[in-house]
């Protein structure tokens, strides 16, 4: 089938990036084996988690070149559907992930309608505006249980039924398989006929309407498939943590961190997220396990991000894979 | 048979009729030309046809069904075809991926598109080019390829807007020799906004004339050059009262 | 009776709102940016008038002008050091431009005031009301909201009556006819973000009377301020006042309405959130808001 040898199919890459990325999935491989402590474990895990959040906000913020900035609720649809559906009535992962799959998908059909009606900076805020309505509603929500949260039961290890592991070894593994099908799904989408017109209504919206595209309805599209994303991260996140609430998993900060992620390492770009991330959980944890270790210094870890933000925007909006990307054609 | 009628026409955009009442008919293989002074409200008149614009009042039909009103993208489906007068020029992906975006209205499968797109390419001579983006590529080639994006579409109607412009008169020989061939064999309308008149008069059929929103003359290149009407919306009362 | 009450604290709050607004709406109006960092503003210009206060041991609002200063200096910064450079740049630079901006100062504060919640305890006139027929107003809202109508006339006056003022708005309605006519651009720029910046600073150091001031307080009233300036219309001036005494008595009466109809859930803890919501509603049913020019 066509689909999935386009998946497959990187040959369109140029060499260096292959290799790279061959030696890049050996490495993850065998990681678990490397001897690492629990805490680089730990980075691992949160580097190829955001790599995946990046790489759904990818969608519809890089290819799609519209800013969003509400990814978290998505993350949190995800986390409460597993979390709830296990708390109440014993369902397994397996099905309950699907199910928040779907919600996500619905209510991003949802909003995605009036939403798309905005362009730019507007549609930037209300993006916003919507997700903090969103926890807002779990906050005070106590059927969900508010701002407490959720605590997941804890199961015999290993349990594959409810991906519950006591050794993060399994959830490396885990995390590693679903960031390969994110990424084999990426490499689809940006070859397939949605991933071609979204790039079209980026770069020149009337061209592409006057091209037979429906601009509103690809944009929805793309969003929502970046809500399923998402999804399925946060239902990753909730059986990690075995607790979840509308702080961890629904704040605006979250939504930041997954847009910056992708714009750091080149919005609109294979590998962009994967690099952002790569360059800025290891900054985050390390940052914040060593200063925060020193009182008083709270905080500076995002003056350093926001700094690099700042410097990114004013010097190379297109991330560090734009840069990459520059030296080639110079080189060329 | 009437592949576009456009029947009584009228945008208004508060204060500026742009179009006052206008209506026509292009018959299906016809090469037609719309000419006027600046401001005439040729552009508005297409925008309202492909949908950019909603018209006031009147009517526009295509193959005989009813589009007044409808989407730009939705037109374009249809079966109309438009290049812009400034294209918008982007970094982001190059002349074959943009000619397959074109293509890609037509079919689902991404290496069908490309054959479609490449084979497009190479009818207009930009085959070298094919992996450049827009914005390391000469004006001429740049319009080249808003051309080829609207054919990938495979309109039945295509629509020009000042293709002309900005072209040197080498340039703009060999775009009229390409409009002739891609009317002759590619068997599709044309409906030209021009103000280059090496452009419009040789290969029109008939002519359309615009002046102030109002359509004041229609017929054959050579009746209009001396038309009266016509003469003085170009150049004033002086110069049509010696003729 | 408590409906007439909301709605007279609402107008209270609102002319607040509406101040602060007004940056933003000026910002964007001359230069098409949304300042994400306006929020931050405000909380630089309620510590700076906390600390100045504290060290100077007066009260707060003789301590205003500190706060309109450090708003001016604050605004022309982030321009000349930031902004200037965003604008060459896509719209998503520019989003994450003043985003970093936002983040910067939120945890710069942090890093130097801790995250603890402070208020000004004592003041001349902290704690005391005035009784208006059957209401009880309270002193430090009551002076904010005349304050900021103050402010909001005088800024008003600036852009209407003086030379300077109509080079801005030359520049905001084309700036390339305004540049022909010898209006430097950058120049108006650097203005919009002088005045946004007081303004700003100035509404901050009135709300240290009776809000808490902590390092994140800028969040909540940035996107009061969006949804202010979206009712409004981005750009409009006359819209961001009336806009954000509407959303200040939305914001008063929607507890009101949640008592009223009996409900716990739609209680107060929602009143900010029905802001959110009314800011996409507005921005999705009529965008140019009420005053605006359609986008």
């Amino acid at each position: 089938m066509e689909t999935l040898r386009d998946a497959f199919d990187f040959s369109d890459f140029s060499k260096g990036e292959r290799i790279g990325l061959v030696l890049f999935t050996l490495f993850l491989f065998i990681f678990p084996w490397l001897g690492a402590g629990s805490f680089v474990k730990a980075v691992m895990i949160q580097f190829l988690l955001f790599s995946l959040f990046g790489m759904g906000w990818n969608t519809i913020g890089g290819y799609g070149g519209q800013v969003e900035l509400g990814k978290a609720q998505y993350v949190g649809i995800g986390a409460y559907t597993v979390a709830l559906m296990m708390v109440w009535w014993k369902i397994p992962f397996w099905v309950s992930m699907p199910i928040g799959v779907l919600i996500a998908l619905g209510y991003s059909f949802m909003i995605g309608y009036p939403l798309f009606r905005l362009k730019g900076h507007y549609f930037a805020i209300a993006t916003i505006c919507t997700s903090l309505v969103l926890q807002d509603i779990f906050i005070n929500w106590k059927l969900v249980g508010a701002a407490k949260g959720i605590e997941l039961p804890i199961h015999e290890h290993p349990d594959f039924l409810y991906m519950q592991f006591k050794s993060d070894t399994y959830y490396f593994y885990f995390i590693f398989a679903l960031f390969y099908v994110g990424l084999f799904y990426m490499n689809w989408f940006r070859k397939s006929k949605l991933g071609y017109q979204l790039r079209m209504i980026k770069d020149d919206e009337d061209a592409a309407e006057s091209l037979g595209i429906d601009a509103r309805w690809c944009k929805i599209k793309a969003y929502s498939i970046a809500s399923a994303f998402v999804a399925v991260g946060g239902g990753f996140l909730a059986v990690y943590n075995l607790y979840i609430d509308p702080y961890s998993v629904m704040d605006l900060d979250l939504s930041i961190k997954i847009a910056l992620m992708s714009m750091l390492g080149g919005a609109g770009s294979m590998w962009g997220p994967i690099i952002g991330s790569a360059f800025l959980v290891p900054l985050d944890r390390f940052l914040g396990s060593w200063l925060g270790a020193q009182k008083g210094l709270i905080g500076v870890d995002f003056m350093i991000y926001a700094a690099l933000i700042m410097i990114v925007s004013a010097y190379q909006p297109r991330g560090i894979w734009g840069i990459i990307e520059q030296f080639r054609r110079r080189g060329a | 048979m009437a592949i576009l009628e456009v029947v009584d026409l009228v945008k208004d955009f508060g204060g500026v009729v742009a179009n006052n009442h206008i209506s026509f008919d292009i018959h299906r293989g016809e090469i037609i030309g719309l000419i006027g002074p600046n401001g005439a409200g040729k552009t508005t008149l297409f925008n309202c046809i492909v949908g950019y614009h909603k018209p006031d009042a009147g009517k526009v039909i295509f193959k005989g069904n009813e589009i007044t009103g409808f989407k730009p993208f939705m037109t374009n489906r249809e079966g109309i075809g438009r290049t812009f007068q400034l294209m918008k020029v982007t970094a982001g992906m190059t002349v074959l991926e943009n000619v397959m975006v074109g293509s890609f209205c037509r079919t689902e499968n991404r290496n069908f598109a490309k054959v479609e797109a490449s084979a497009i390419l190479g009818f207009l001579g930009l085959d070298e080019v094919k992996e450049y983006h827009l914005n390391e590529l000469p004006i001429a080639s740049q319009k080249k390829v808003g051309l080829a994006r609207a054919l990938a579409t495979q309109p039945e109607l295509l629509m020009l807007d000042e293709v002309a412009s900005g072209l040197n008169p080498k340039e703009t020989e060999e775009m009229v020799n390409l409009l002739k061939r891609i009317h002759q064999e590619k068997k599709i309308t044309l409906f030209l906004i021009e103000h280059v008149m090496e452009v419009v008069m040789p290969i029109s059929q008939r002519v359309i004339v615009l002046d102030g929103g109002e359509k004041i003359a229609e017929g054959l290149p050579k009746e209009i050059v001396k038309n009266q009407r016509v003469i003085k919306a170009y150049l004033g009362e002086r110069y049509a009262k010696d003729l | 009776m408590i409906v007439l009450d909301a709605l007279l604290q609402g107008i209270l709050m609102g002319l607040l709102f509406a101040l602060v607004a007004l940056g933003l709406t000026i910002i964007f109006g001359v230069m098409d940016i949304v300042n994400f960092a306006h929020g931050e503003f405000l909380m630089i210009g309620m510590y700076t008038a906390y600390w100045t206060s504290l060290i100077l041991h007066v009260d707060p609002l003789i301590t205003l002008p500190a706060s309109a200063v450090v708003g001016m200096l604050l605004g022309l910064a982030s321009y000349y050091w930031l902004v200037k450079y965003l604008l060459r740049g896509p719209m998503i630079a520019q989003l994450f431009g003043t985003f970093g901006l936002m983040l910067f100062l939120r945890y710069l504060a942090q890093f130097l005031f801790g995250t603890d919640y402070r208020i000004i305890q004592k003041g001349l006139l902290v704690g005391k009301t005035l009784p208006l027929g059957p209401f009880i107003l309270d002193w430090t809202k009551l002076s904010t909201a005349i304050l900021s109508l103050i402010a909001f006339l005088l800024v008003y006056y600036l852009l209407h009556r003086t030379k300077l003022g109509k080079a801005l708005r030359a520049t905001a309605l084309n700036k390339e006819a305004a540049a022909y006519m010898g209006i430097r651009t950058d120049q108006m720029n650097a203005l919009a973000w002088m005045i946004g910046g007081g303004t700003v600073g100035i509404a901050g150091g009135l709300m240290v009377n009776f809000w808490y001031v902590y390092p994140t307080v800028g969040l909540l009233f940035v996107m009061i301020a969006f949804a202010s300036v979206a009712m409004g219309g981005f750009g409009s001036i006359k819209g961001a006042f009336f806009a954000g005494i509407i959303i200040g008595m939305i914001e008063m009466l929607f507890p009101v309405f949640g008592h009223l109809i009996g409900s716990d859930f739609l209680g107060p803890h929602f009143k900010f959130t029905v802001v959110y919501f009314a800011y996409f509603i507005i921005v999705v049913l009529r965008p140019q808001g009420l005053f605006g020019w359609k986008h």
